[in-house]
């Protein structure tokens, strides 16, 4: 069958002339890609280590670079037909290493690879399909980024990458051509030439382009932070965050050059999708305009001419950018990063923001309500105190102790304990994990929070957590480590999840629509066992953006306690969407989500749908509660 | 300019306070302190013309060892240095206190006191007038906005019902802040950073004493203190809207005096 198919031809040796027109060009070419690039590379270089950044283990990096990079998953799992075309390009450029090291060899004689038969045959057939994929994939993406052009693209595509989708072509249309032409022709030196000449042009282009992504994405994927949204621990005494050019770490530098600009990012963010300032996909090249203007070393700030402090607050740290991103950037660190300098040296000057600092500071909750109130609550719905002879302490968290709507999840949880005969009890005395001073960058009011709380946990001998709300869940779990060994905790949907069989709710026919709390969702992957609980008390239903792609409600971030929103509301745009399911009741397992969409669900008036926490729905469905009543 | 800035450590607002055995002051076991609320406000003041007009903010603070956690707070939100007069845990009464701190700013020569209205534990609202008093210096009170002008100061000082009077009087003077007149700022990491570096002097109690001959009897002394009294006096006025609107008017004006 191979022996149907034509032959590639390619001269077997050029002319003296043309070895040294071709070794001039090839060097000049290459010349200038080195030192593009080298310029690039220095100021990665040149930028500050990464603290706590340790390249051990290698196995999840190896698997990351194997599914991310050289199986293109994330590319093609977030957009199918784009991403395969993607996928095309990068595979027929892999493939084509050899071909071109060959192509260039020929030029000399020296080429490895016979045409003619065996392996080299074989090998250059497979090249040439993976050309043919690469032709109509690369003239698919060029018709897409010029005639169709998403939003998130931008309005005015480069020229340069349209040059760069042409040479693409063009290298694999001389390749393609040179299996039509008779061996050692007058046709195949031309196209010899025309492939070297696309070649020599397209090198010293992708350094100074988004293409540079070819060389540094797989670099980023591979060196990644590792744990989604992870804020890595400041160094030293001078170490204050993201100020100015000198506190940006390698990693940061490598991924501000590793954007391919796709646009991802922006597509899903529930900022940028509201009319705010924040564009992460500009955030991120603002960066990488800092390294190229001012360099590494600079001491001009970082949040200024290039990125402005207003985008930078109005994150909700939802994580749907660094999700979505292709090219292995970390937008959440980063965002963290330029927080925390603007916080922790005072630049920052919120009038919310600091009375949310104050009120932590001197009360110890983000609300501003006495400890006090927090008693009564516990003594009103008669919880039992932690005394450590209980199986689960029940953090209620701040919403839990203070918010109406989150001290009604509380006390449904502790009723549904109370049916499955679960012993727990309530610390005496809580403090806000930090969450909010965390994301807002407030690392002093962070490590006092978290150090107060460790000592309590000490001192009441905690060993397994449970909260209803997925930000404590994470704070404790993963922030609070960089001060002291934090007990055990777990969200109320996975306990819920797991007691599903002995609980045996009431289940009915109302609709239910589930949205994703972005902190259980792509911070900790919960996404079946409050599902679970829905499903066993009404019927499932799924709202247009779900699981991995949730929108947020607005809250995250510390943005909850922050001013009004410019814009739409991001609460209010998730609410319509989820009330558009036509579901009589939206489920949430979050209480700041049920504080936004609540609030989003109260200004429809009439008709909207009922909003419910995944614990409430457990209570109410207990047996011997009745029927379900539909609250419509 | 010099400003002192002289802070009280009180008990953290919403701390659960116990009576003593005593029955003449708190059991302070077990109790977070922090810095007065209105003497928050007077450093705020105090950095505000320090930005505008240059010069140094000293920190002064008469207390037990505790006390000096507040100084180091105070250092960290970015004054330059701070005194400690380090007392014993008797409570002196105001015009003790007023002498103690006296006694340590005499030497300083400031340009300017600035103390908070009063305190949130013992409410006396007396020291900044009895330190004006013994310093020789004019003073005002209920400070919610300060000028400087060569020389002298310009203030803005609240009276009762929404009444405000402008007062201009000379430097050095001692300046007694309303809470509310600048925004606080929160504490920062760089903050506390730096004040590490900075000076936090000690000086005993009973050296000031012995150098300058004051004497710290008291001239008022607290008999007996006692928790509020809880009383349930909500009232629920039915009827229409424009009736209990006109209910609640006619309570307000005359049962609780608000209108």
């Amino acid at each position: 069958m191979m022996n149907l198919l034509p032959t590639l031809a390619e001269p077997s040796r050029l002319t003296f002339a043309g070895q040294a027109l071709f070794a001039t060009l090839a060097a000049a070419s290459l010349l200038l890609f080195c030192l593009r690039l080298g310029t690039v590379a220095g100021r990665i270089l040149a930028s500050k280590k990464d603290p706590g950044f340790h390249i051990f283990p290698l196995g999840p990096r190896l698997k990351d670079f194997v599914v991310e990079v050289l199986f293109q998953a994330k590319v093609i799992r977030e957009r199918p037909l784009v991403g395969l075309a993607h996928a095309f390009v990068f595979w027929a450029f892999c493939a084509f290493a050899l071909v071109t090291l060959n192509h260039c060899a020929a030029a000399f004689g020296l080429a490895f690879l016979d045409p003619r038969g065996g392996s080299g045959r074989f090998y250059f057939l497979t090249a040439a399909a993976f050309a043919i994929a690469c032709a109509v994939s690369i003239a698919g993406l060029f018709v897409r980024r010029f005639f169709v052009r998403p939003a998130w693209l931008g309005e005015h595509p480069s020229r340069e990458s349209g040059l760069i989708a042409l040479l693409i072509f063009v290298l694999m249309a001389t390749y393609l051509a040179g299996f039509f032409v008779v061996a050692e022709s007058r046709s195949a030196t031309l196209l010899w030439w025309a492939h070297t000449a696309a070649l020599l042009i397209f090198l010293p282009l992708i350094p100074r382009t988004k293409h540079l992504h070819l060389l540094l994405s797989p670099v980023s994927v591979f060196l990644s932070r590792g744990g989604f949204g992870r804020i890595p621990p400041l160094a030293g005494d001078e170490d204050f965050g993201l100020v100015t050019g000198r506190d940006l770490t390698r990693i940061a530098s490598l991924q501000a050059y590793s954007c391919v600009e796709c646009g991802r990012c922006m597509e899903h963010c529930p900022a940028a999708n509201t009319g705010k300032l924040l564009n992460p996909k500009s955030l991120i090249l603002g960066l990488r305009d800092y390294l190229s203007e001012c360099g590494p070393q600079s001491e001009e700030p970082l949040l200024g001419r290039f990125n402005t402090q207003k985008a930078v607050f109005e994150c909700t740290t939802c994580g749907a950018c660094e999700f979505q991103c292709p090219a292995g950037i970390e937008h959440l660190p980063i965002v963290a990063g330029l927080r925390r300098g603007a916080v922790n040296t005072g630049a920052w000057q919120d009038e919310r923001g600091t009375r949310l600092f104050l009120a932590l500071e001197r009360g110890g909750n983000p609300l501003g309500s006495s400890p006090a109130e927090r008693d009564r609550f516990i003594e009103k719905e008669r919880l039992p105190l932690f005394d450590g002879s209980q199986e689960y302490c029940l953090w209620l968290g701040c919403m839990g102790s203070y918010d109406p709507r989150g001290r009604a999840i509380a006390a449904s949880l502790a009723r549904v304990m109370d049916a499955l005969g679960t012993s727990y009890g309530v610390l005496r005395k809580e403090r806000c994990t930090g969450d909010a001073a965390r994301r807002l960058g407030n690392d002093l009011l962070f490590q006092q929070l978290a150090e107060a709380n460790l000592e309590t946990m000490a001192q009441n001998k905690v060993k397994k957590l449970i909260s209803i709300c997925p930000h404590c869940v994470r704070t404790i779990q993963e922030d609070w480590k960089e001060f002291g060994a934090p007990p055990a905790i777990e969200h109320h949907s996975e306990f819920l999840a797991r007691h599903l069989p002995q609980l045996a709710l009431d289940q009915s026919q109302e609709k239910i629509v589930y949205h994703d709390p972005c902190y259980l969702g792509r911070y900790r992957e919960v996404y079946d066992q409050p599902r679970a609980v829905v499903a066993g008390v009404g019927q499932l239903v799924e709202p247009p953006r779900n699981r991995e792609h949730g929108f947020c409600c607005g809250a995250g971030g510390g943005l909850a306690f922050l001013a009004e929103e410019s814009g739409q509301r991001i609460g209010h745009v998730r609410a319509q969407e989820l009330a558009a399911t036509g579901a009589a009741t939206v489920a949430a397992a979050c209480p700041f989500c049920n504080s936004m969409i609540g609030d989003a669900l109260k200004s429809m008036g009439q008709g909207a749908p009922a909003l419910l926490d995944i614990a409430e729905l457990a209570a109410r469905s207990l047996p011997g509660q009745g029927t379900p009543e539909r609250t419509g | 300019m010099k400003i002192v800035v002289a802070i009280k450590q009180v008990p953290e607002r919403d701390a659960p306070v116990r009576i003593a055995a005593s029955g003449r002051w708190i059991d302070e076991d077990g109790l977070q302190f922090a810095m007065n609320e209105p003497d928050a406000y007077a450093l705020e003041h105090a950095m505000a013309l320090r930005q505008k007009h240059g010069g140094e903010v000293v920190v002064l603070s008469a207390g037990p060892e505790r006390a000096a956690a507040t100084l180091r707070d105070a250092l960290a939100k970015g004054a330059d240095r701070a005194i400690h007069v380090l007392t014993d845990k008797d409570e002196c009464d105001a015009l003790g206190v007023a002498r103690l701190l006296a006694a340590a700013i005499q030497p300083e020569q400031p340009d300017m006191v600035l103390c908070g209205l009063q305190s949130e534990d013992h409410g006396y609202g007396q020291t900044g007038v009895l330190l004006a008093e013994l310093l020789g210096l004019p003073h005002v009170s209920l400070v919610l906005e300060i000028e400087v002008r060569d020389g002298s100061v310009r203030v803005k000082r609240e009276l009762e019902e929404g009444w405000m009077q402008m007062i201009e009087l000379p430097l050095p003077a001692v300046l007694a802040v309303q809470s509310g007149g600048v925004p606080l700022s929160y504490a920062t990491l760089m903050g506390i950073k730096r004040a590490r570096t900075k000076e936090l002097r000690t000086v005993a109690a009973a050296d000031l004493i012995a150098q300058t001959g004051i004497d710290l009897t008291p001239e008022v002394t607290l008999e007996s203190i006692a928790l509020p009294r809880k009383t349930r006096s909500t009232v629920l006025l039915d009827g229409t809207p424009r009736e209990a609107a006109a209910a609640l008017v006619e309570k307000l004006r005359n049962e609780a005096h608000a209108l």
